[in-house]
């Protein structure tokens, strides 16, 4: 009768528990790694979600909803994974001062539920922003500019040329700093908006990490699949291309530095195996197979691995923790990033792929690693082994 | 029976090539102890590797009770050397990561023994070298007289049919190698196995059933 799996295994973790400092050493470097990558793949979710985040909170919301019909209530839209719905009315026409006038967009919406999910208010420069029902107006710098108004003074919006036009007064003046919202756009309340066609448009907002697809699908199978709706990666391609290649480039650090990281412990594992080539030798002269020998070294380097991928998943993720909870501002970074028009914070992001790759990685590095010392332990001979030591 | 016919072995080194061995031929009757004397690189150690299956000779046939031990696949020959040998090496070659009562035990769970069986005969054997109490300890924590104690206990704790000793003496002083040696012969007697000890300590020659002199790989002398 062979002995059992399990007395390698157990000789294994003797072996590894016994030349306590080695292995200290050897699994301080594991879980270094491990913990890095864990916290680096953390921070590049955190940097797309803070992109994203700047990007559909500003406005847009992760869904945009477009001619919807009157018929369709706004608390229709509230799904699993919806935070907020905004409602919002598009008027096209001309705002004139004094002469100057200017073809705009004029959208009403609710500014209270507006301050709750869009962040365009923080974007002042001049003034306020919008209050419940008063008749006033939140304009983009260029067209103030254009316009020569500054917030306190009046405008006049018609639809046209010759008809009838509403008085408005400029709440307040903003800046973005992205072309679509900043230029000729104008805000004001839903409630004293013009009168215009009958169609709305919605800023769905949803929970972290919720899928944008998944609630549309949601909306197409409840309500009809003719109403339009759009994710912001559909609306919004190059944010869509830049959280790809943030997630490539980052793939591509993590497999590089691995690849660094792995070779350093491959060779650490090499000099760990060859230093107890003399107790293979030993054991080989007892009659314990090339098959059993490495076993015990795969053993070896598998026990060391769980260990050290386990308390460096702990550290890492211990580390997303504690940095998650403040996060890290970039913002000497991004001043003049539109995808960091609202805030440059960001928060690192465990996800199943931030979480689970690294320590994958160093499993399969040095599960290779060992390789070459197994086949070299299991191939040579005992005399040999004991007469080289 | 062990037997070895025409054996040779050569190394090759930074020195050239080294004939350790060169058309050897003895016979070893089983249960008998025989010691194998010469002086240092005259081929002792290389000849003990070679009967117990550590070393393949260039050419020859080693035969050990019967089986020819060249002819086994590397994985046969492993399991015949667990059951079939029992190794005391020069400085003693315990598992330095595994405790007295751990290495006594590597060859019987190596052999297939588990349980209070084999706790029983590791206890057994502990209190024969009389070192009942080192069951615990770590090999760097004994002496080098009771290291090569351990390593005898462990070389005869799965009953071997031969027992090969490479100058176990040579690392201890006179009266603890003497000592050492006594145990041995007398444990190995008891198990009845056939011994075979390289050594160039007349003492162990007087002790040992027979002797073969080996000078530059080659046997000049053989006494029984």
């Amino acid at each position: 009768m062979l002995p059992s799996l399990g007395f390698w295994i157990k000789t294994a973790f003797l072996f590894l528990f016994r030349s306590g400092r080695s292995t200290a050493v050897l699994s301080l470097m594991l879980l270094t790694a491990v913990a890095t990558l864990i916290f680096l793949s953390a921070l590049a979710v955190g940097i797309s979600d803070a992109m994203i985040r700047n990007s559909v909170s500003l406005y847009s919301g992760h869904i945009s909803g477009f001619a919807l019909p009157q018929a369709l209530k706004r608390e229709n839209l509230f799904v699993e994974g919806v935070t907020n719905v905004l409602k919002r009315l598009s008027r096209y026409g001309i705002l004139s001062n004094e002469g100057r006038i200017e073809t705009v967009v004029l959208i009403g919406i609710d500014p209270l539920e507006e301050l709750k999910s869009a962040a365009i208010w923080k974007k002042t420069l001049k003034g306020k922003y919008l209050k419940g029902r008063e008749s006033a107006v939140f304009l983009s710098r260029p067209l103030a500019e254009k316009l020569d108004v500054e917030p306190g003074e009046d405008l006049r919006f018609s639809s046209g040329p010759g008809a009838a036009s509403t008085r408005f007064t400029v709440s307040g003046i903003y800046q973005t700093g992205i072309d679509q919202l900043d230029r000729s756009i104008a805000f004001c309340p839903l409630a004293v908006i013009p009168a215009g066609a009958e169609t709305w448009s919605a800023a769905i907002f949803l929970e972290e990490g919720a899928d944008p697809e998944s609630v549309i699908s949601i909306y197409h199978r409840a309500l009809s699949e003719e109403y339009d709706f759009k994710s912001w990666a559909e609306l919004m391609p190059d944010l869509k291309q830049l959280v790809d290649l943030n997630y490539i480039s980052m793939g591509f650090v993590t497999v590089l530095v691995f690849g660094v990281v792995s070779l350093g412990i491959a060779c650490a594992f090499v000099i760990f195996i060859l230093k107890n080539l003399r107790e293979y030798g030993i054991m080989k002269a007892m009659g314990a197979t090339p098959g059993e020998m490495a076993l015990l070294i795969v053993a070896e380097v598998i026990l060391m691995n769980l260990a050290a991928c386990f308390i460096g998943v702990l550290v890492g993720v211990l580390a997303v923790f504690v940095v998650g909870k403040t996060g890290i501002d970039l913002t000497a970074f991004t001043s003049h990033n539109r995808y960091f028009t609202v805030s440059a914070v960001i928060f690192p992001r465990l996800t199943f792929y931030s979480l689970g790759l690294p320590p994958a990685l160093a499993f399969l590095g040095s599960l290779a690693a060992a390789i070459w010392p197994a086949v070299l332990v299991a191939r040579r001979k005992a005399a040999d082994v004991l007469r080289i030591v | 029976m062990i037997e070895g016919k025409g054996i040779s072995k050569e190394f090759r080194s930074g020195r050239g090539r080294v004939q350790a061995l060169a058309d050897v031929s003895f016979s070893i009757e089983t249960g008998k102890a025989v010691a194998v004397v010469g002086k240092s690189g005259s081929g002792k150690t290389t000849l003990l590797n070679c009967v117990g299956g550590l070393e393949r000779p260039e050419r020859g046939k080693v035969s050990c009770f019967g089986v020819d031990i060249l002819s086994l696949s590397g994985k046969a020959l492993c399991l015949f050397q667990r059951r079939n040998a029992g190794f005391v090496f020069q400085y003693g070659n315990l598992l330095s990561y595994l405790t007295v009562f751990e290495n006594v035990a590597f060859p019987l769970t190596l052999k297939g023994i588990r349980g209070k069986g084999k706790e029983k005969r590791v206890q057994e054997l502990l209190e024969r070298i009389g070192l009942p109490d080192v069951g615990a300890a770590l090999p760097h924590e004994l002496s080098g007289g009771e290291l090569q104690r351990v390593s005898v206990a462990r070389a005869i704790a799965h009953s071997p049919k031969m027992l090969l000793a490479d100058e176990p003496t040579s690392s201890l002083d006179s009266t603890t190698g003497w000592n050492l040696i006594e145990l041995m012969f007398d444990m190995g007697k008891e198990q009845g196995c056939t011994m075979v000890v390289s050594t160039h300590d007349p003492e162990i020659i007087d002790l040992a059933d027979a002797s073969i002199h080996l000078r530059d790989g080659k046997i000049t002398k053989e006494d029984r």
